[in-house]
C-alpha cells in the first residue's frame, strides 16, 4: 500500500530528493509518511526507466582500478567528514525527526561509518573478502591440476539494496561495498531513513559528478512492498541480487519476486545476547564491570540495532541476579546521548512489563517503564521483543543450559569473563549464533569479517569463468 | 454500582438508552469515578496504573485516559505459563486483571487449558480466549452477571437497530466456520437463539469440532518449538496432515451449509456471520443458481466485525444482500468488541454505530496517551477522528477501560435517525491494516523464522 496523500501537504514535509545515476532529481510528486513515527516526507515521482542500466552496456566501474575507486572513495570520505558538509548537517536534521535514535546516536554513528571510508579500511575489507582481489580488476588466470586452463574474474554485478531504517551508517557501508565490486547499484531507502544515503552520494557527486562511481549509482524511496515498482524492478534482466537488509513485509514481499537469475542476499533480522559467567560475582568489582559493560552492548543506538543485547543469561541465582540487575539498569538509564526526556514505551510493552511488576514471586524489575531503562530478571526469557532499552537477565545454572536459547535468528553474543569465549563458540555457532565478542564489544567489529555467516563482497559478485582448455593442446 | 452508573444502566431497553450525550456526559464522569471507587482497589493492574499516574479520583475524561488498558493487556500473561502447564501462575495473572479474587478456582484435575478455563468458569471467572493463532490469545475474564448482561444488551440492541424481534420463529442459516468457543459468544448466540429462532426449525450441524483455546494452544506450543528447534520434523508432518484434514472437513461442512439455505429458502432466515465468510458463500449459493428471487424477503441477517483483512471486491456488501433478498431493516449490523460487553447498533436512517448511555466514549489520539483534539472540552461536539476507547460502566468481572486498535470517527452531536447519542461512521479500520508494515531493520526475532503456521 502506497501511503500518497495529497500533495499540498508537501509544503510542511521535508523534502527527500533522489539520486539516480549520478544525478539530483528533486521534487514533491508523492508526500509519505516514516513508518515509526508518522513524519510526512516528501519525494519525487518515480521515474522507473532511468532506474536500470541496460545488460547491453558494460557496467560504469568494469574498467575503473579497484585503487582508484578506493583513492575516490578516501576523497569523498572527507568531503562528508567536513563538519561544514551541508548535506550531512541537513541529513542529521531530518533524520532526528524521522528515527528512532536520538540525535547525538545518530551523529556518533555518522561519524563512525564516514570512518569506513578509510583506503586502509577499504583495502582489509577486500582482502578479507577475496583470496584474490586482482579478480576484481582483471581476468585471473588459473589452471586446475588437470592442466585445464581458465580466467576467472569477479564480474562487476547489478545489484538492489533494500536499506534498513534502524541503521544510519548501513547507506554509507552499502556505497562503499558497492563501489568495491564495481557494481550498479539501486538503493531503497527505509521510510525511517529517506535521507542519508542520497546526502552521501551527492557529496560523492560534488567531488567528481563524472566519476563512475557516482555514475552507477542511485538511490530511491518506495514504500516497502509497493507492487508497482516492485513488480517491475524486481526482475533478472534488470538486477542480478538483490541485498536485503532485514525482515518485515519488505522481505517477505520480495520472496516471491527471488527465481532463476535473480538471488536474494539476506542480512536477515536478528536478536543478540550476553552470557555472564559465575565469576561475575567473585567481588563486587566484578559485578560492576560486568553488569556496565552488559549496559553499553544494551543501550547501543538505543538498543535499535540487531547488534544491541536483548537478553542476559548469567549463572546466578535470583538473589545475586537481583544485585546484577540492579546495576544493570541504573547504567542503560543513564543518558548517554543526550536524549533528554525519552519517548513514552509503546502501550503492548509497559502493559508487559507492567504485569510482571506483579508477577513478583517469579520476576523482578528494575528501573521504570519510562523509556529510559529496565532490567528484568526471570528464570526464563520473556516473550516478548525486548525494546528501547529494556534487558531481560535470565538466570540459568550453567551457560551451557542457555544453549537451548541460542537460535537461528542469534546473531551477537558477548560473553563475560571474556575467556570462556573459547568453551562456548562451537556450541553458539551450533546453535545458529554468528558471533561471540567480549562482553560490552558488541559495536565495534573487526574489518572484513564474516557477516550473518558470509563474506558479503564475495556474495555480491557475478563470478565468471573463461576456460580455456588444457594446457599444450 | 454506585447512584450514578445505575441511573445510566437503568436506561438499558429503555426509549432512554441512546440519550442526547449533554443529558449523560456529567453523569457519566461521575460514574466511571464511582467506578474506580469500587474495583480500583480490586484490580491489580488498575490500581498498578492509577498509583502510577497519581490518579486518586476521576473528575473529568482526561483523568480516565491513564487508566484504559489496551487491548493488550489481556495477553500480558508469559506464554510459558500456557506452553507449561503452569495452572496455579496462569491463575495468578488472572488475578491481576480480574475484579473477583481467583483464588477460589480449584485446580486439582486441570490437565490442558481447556480444564483450566473449565475450572474458573466453575469458580465465577469465565474466561473468553480471543483465536490469536500465530500469537498470543488474549484471555478476557468475565462475570455471570456480564454474560446475562452482554445476552441481555445483544438482543435489546439488534431490536433497536432492526426490525427483526423477539419472537419471528426464524430458521437459522449461514456460512459454515469454525466457531471459537467462548462464554462469550455462547451466552450471546443462546440469548439471539431464544429471541429470534424458532426453536423447531432444523439448525444444520456443519460437524466441525468447535475451536477451543486447546485446539489453539496447541498451534502454539508447536510454534515455539519450531523457533526453539526442538520440533522433529515428524511433529510438523503431522500437524500438516491435521491442517489440510482440518481445511477438507470445512470446504465439506461449507458444501454442506449451502444445500442447507438452498433447501431453506422459503422460510424466514436469521442469518449470521462474518463479511469474509458470508461473501463466498454468497457466492456459492450463486453459483447453484440461486439469488434474491428465491429468498424471503422478510430474511434478517446479524452481521458483526470487519472485513478483518479480508479481501472481497467493492460490491461486497450489495452482493450478499441481493444474493438472500435482504432488505435494509432486517439487515442488523453491529460494532463491538469482545474486550466489553456492550454493542452498538447500526441505525437503519444515519447508518452509524450509537452508544448507549452507560458506553462512555473516549477517542484518543492515534498513539492512544491522551483525548482525541477538542475531547473533553465542554460543549464538544465532534466529530473527531481517533483511536477507538471506551468505559463500559456494565463490566462487573473486570475493568471497563479499553483502548481497542480500531480507527473510528465519533460525532457527538444527534444522528439523521434522530438519536441524539454519541455515533460512531461505518467505516471503521483497524490502525494496524492501515499502516501496513513498511518497517525494515536488522533487529528481529526468531519469529521470522518460522514458516507455514499462520
Amino acid at each position: 500500500m502506497n501511503t500518497v496523500t495529497e500533495i499540498t501537504a508537501a509544503t510542511q514535509a521535508d523534502s527527500a530528493p533522489f539520486f539516480i545515476r549520478g544525478k539530483l532529481v528533486e521534487g514533491a510528486g508523492q508526500v509519505h509518511r516514516s513508518r515509526d513515527l508518522g513524519v510526512d516526507f516528501a519525494t519525487p515521482k518515480i521515474d522507473l526507466d532511468s532506474l536500470v542500466h541496460p545488460r547491453s552496456e558494460l557496467p560504469p566501474l568494469l574498467n575503473t582500478p579497484l585503487s582508484e575507486i578506493i583513492d575516490f572513495l578516501h576523497e569523498a570520505g572527507q568531503k562528508l567528514a567536513d563538519p561544514n558538509n551541508p548535506h550531512i548537517q541537513t541529513t542529521i536534521d531530518r533524520m532526528a525527526k524521522v528515527s528512532l535514535q536520538p540525535r547525538k546516536s545518530i551523529e556518533f554513528q555518522l561519524k563512525h561509518a564516514i570512518g569506513y571510508l578509510d583506503p586502509k579500511v577499504l583495502r582489509e575489507l577486500v582482502e578479507q573478502n577475496f583470496p584474490n582481489p586482482k579478480a576484481l580488476d582483471e581476468w585471473v588466470p588459473h589452471t586446475d591440476h588437470q592442466g585445464r586452463r581458465s580466467f576467472i574474474r569477479a564480474y562487476a554485478p547489478r545489484l538492489i539494496h533494500v536499506l534498513p531504517g534502524n541503521a544510519p551508517t548501513q547507506g554509507i557501508q552499502s556505497i562503499a561495498q558497492s563501489a568495491l565490486v564495481k557494481s550498479v547499484s539501486l538503493f531503497k531507502m527505509a521510510s525511517a531513513d529517506p535521507f542519508s544515503t542520497v546526502a552521501f552520494l551527492r557529496t560523492m557527486a560534488e567531488v567528481d559528478p563524472n566519476h563512475p562511481v557516482v555514475q552507477s549509482m542511485s538511490a530511491i524511496y518506495w514504500r516497502g512492498g509497493d507492487e508497482s515498482v516492485e513488480r517491475v524492478l524486481y526482475r533478472p534482466q534488470y538486477f542480478d541480487k538483490l541485498v536485503a537488509w532485514g525482515g518485515g513485509d519488505a522481505i517477505n514481499n520480495v520472496m516471491k519476486y527471488v527465481g532463476p537469475g535473480f538471488q536474494l542476499v539476506s542480512f536477515d533480522p536478528k536478536t543478540s545476547i550476553s552470557m555472564v559467567g559465575r565469576e561475575a560475582f567473585a567481588s563486587e568489582q566484578a559485578l560492576v564491570e560486568a553488569a556496565t559493560l552488559n549496559a553499553s552492548d544494551v543501550a547501543m543506538g538505543g538498543q535499535e540495532p540487531c547488534v544491541s543485547s536483548r537478553f542476559t543469561f548469567i549463572e546466578a541465582t535470583p538473589e545475586q541476579a537481583d544485585r546484577y540487575c540492579q546495576v544493570l539498569a541504573d547504567q542503560i538509564r543513564v543518558d548517554r546521548m543526550d536524549e533528554g526526556t525519552p519517548r513514552p514505551l509503546d502501550m503492548e510493552l509497559k502493559e508487559q512489563i507492567d504485569v510482571l511488576r506483579m508477577m513478583d514471586d517469579e520476576y523482578a524489575v528494575f528501573g521504570k517503564t519510562d523509556g529510559r531503562g529496565v532490567a528484568i530478571r526471570s528464570e526464563e526469557p520473556v516473550d516478548f521483543h525486548p525494546l528501547r532499552k529494556t534487558s531481560n537477565v535470565v538466570c540459568v545454572p550453567d551457560l551451557m543450559e542457555a544453549m537451548k536459547y541460542v537460535n537461528v535468528a542469534t546473531q551477537t553474543v558477548g560473553v563475560y569473563p571474556f575467556e570462556r569465549m573459547a568453551a562456548l563458540r562451537d556450541h553458539l555457532a551450533s546453535g545458529g549464533a554468528q558471533r561471540v565478542v567480549r562482553l560490552g564489544e558488541a559495536g565495534p567489529s573487526a574489518i572484513g569479517n564474516p557477516h550473518d555467516a558470509m563474506y558479503p563482497l564475495h556474495r555480491f559478485v557475478h563470478w565468471m569463468a573463461n576456460e580455456d582448455g588444457l594446457e599444450g593442446a | 454500582m454506585g447512584t450514578n452508573c445505575d441511573k445510566l444502566l437503568s436506561t438499558a431497553g429503555t426509549a432512554h438508552a441512546y440519550a442526547p450525550y449533554e443529558d449523560v456526559r456529567d453523569i457519566q464522569v461521575a460514574a466511571i469515578n464511582e467506578r474506580l471507587g469500587e474495583q480500583g482497589e480490586r484490580i491489580k493492574l488498575v490500581k498498578l496504573r492509577a498509583a502510577d499516574a497519581g490518579i486518586t479520583e476521576v473528575k473529568s475524561l482526561a483523568d480516565v485516559v491513564p487508566l484504559l488498558l489496551p487491548h493488550t493487556a489481556y495477553k500480558s500473561y508469559p506464554e510459558s505459563f500456557l506452553t507449561e502447564k503452569k495452572w496455579d501462575r496462569l491463575t495468578k495473572w488472572l488475578g491481576t486483571v480480574s475484579a473477583h479474587p481467583t483464588d477460589n478456582v480449584d485446580l486439582s484435575g486441570v490437565e490442558d487449558i481447556d480444564d483450566w478455563v473449565a475450572a474458573c468458569g466453575k469458580a465465577g471467572h469465565h474466561v473468553s480466549c480471543s483465536s490469536g493463532t500465530t500469537g498470543k490469545s488474549a484471555m478476557l475474564v468475565a462475570s455471570q452477571a456480564d454474560l446475562d448482561f452482554a445476552a441481555r444488551d445483544g438482543v435489546a440492541a439488534v431490536e433497536w437497530g432492526s426490525d427483526i424481534r423477539t419472537g419471528d420463529l426464524r430458521t437459522t442459516a449461514g456460512a459454515a466456520g469454525a466457531v471459537a468457543y467462548t462464554p462469550r459468544n455462547t451466552a450471546m448466540g443462546m440469548a439471539m437463539m431464544g429471541a429470534f429462532v424458532d426453536p423447531a426449525a432444523p439448525r444444520f450441524n456443519s460437524g466441525l469440532p468447535p475451536v477451543t483455546i486447546g485446539s489453539m494452544t496447541k498451534m502454539i506450543t508447536l510454534r515455539k518449538a519450531i523457533a526453539d528447534g526442538t520440533a522433529k520434523p515428524g511433529e510438523i508432518a503431522e500437524f500438516e496432515a491435521e491442517s489440510s484434514a482440518r481445511q477438507q472437513a470445512l470446504d465439506a461442512a461449507q458444501d454442506g451449509a449451502v444445500d442447507d439455505i438452498i433447501a431453506k429458502r422459503d422460510r424466514r432466515l436469521y442469518v449470521t456471520g462474518m463479511w469474509g465468510s458470508l461473501h463466498p458463500f454468497a457466492e456459492a449459493v450463486r453459483a447453484r443458481g440461486y439469488s434474491a428471487k428465491d429468498f424471503n424477503p422478510e430474511n434478517g441477517v446479524f452481521l458483526g466485525g470487519g472485513l478483518k483483512r479480508a479481501k472481497l471486491p467493492d460490491d461486497y456488501r450489495e452482493y450478499v444482500y441481493e444474493t438472500f433478498n435482504l432488505q435494509p431493516r432486517f439487515i442488523y449490523q453491529m460494532y463491538g468488541m469482545q474486550e466489553i460487553n456492550t454493542s452498538m447498533p447500526r441505525c437503519q436512517e444515519g447508518q452509524r454505530y450509537h452508544l448507549p448511555a452507560w458506553l462512555v466514549a473516549l477517542p484518543l489520539n492515534k498513539e492512544g496517551d491522551e483525548l482525541a483534539p477538542g475531547m473533553g472540552a465542554k460543549d464538544f461536539q465532534g466529530p473527531v477522528e481517533g483511536r477507538a476507547a471506551f468505559f463500559d460502566l456494565s463490566m462487573d468481572g473486570r475493568w471497563g477501560g479499553v483502548i481497542s486498535g480500531d480507527r473510528i470517527e465519533i460525532d457527538f452531536s444527534p444522528c439523521a435517525c434522530g438519536n441524539g447519542s454519541p455515533s460512531i461512521k461505518d467505516d471503521i479500520a483497524r490502525y494496524a491494516d492501515l499502516e501496513g508494515d513498511d518497517k525494515i531493520g536488522c533487529a528481529g526475532t526468531v519469529d521470522a523464522y518460522v514458516r507455514g503456521l499462520s
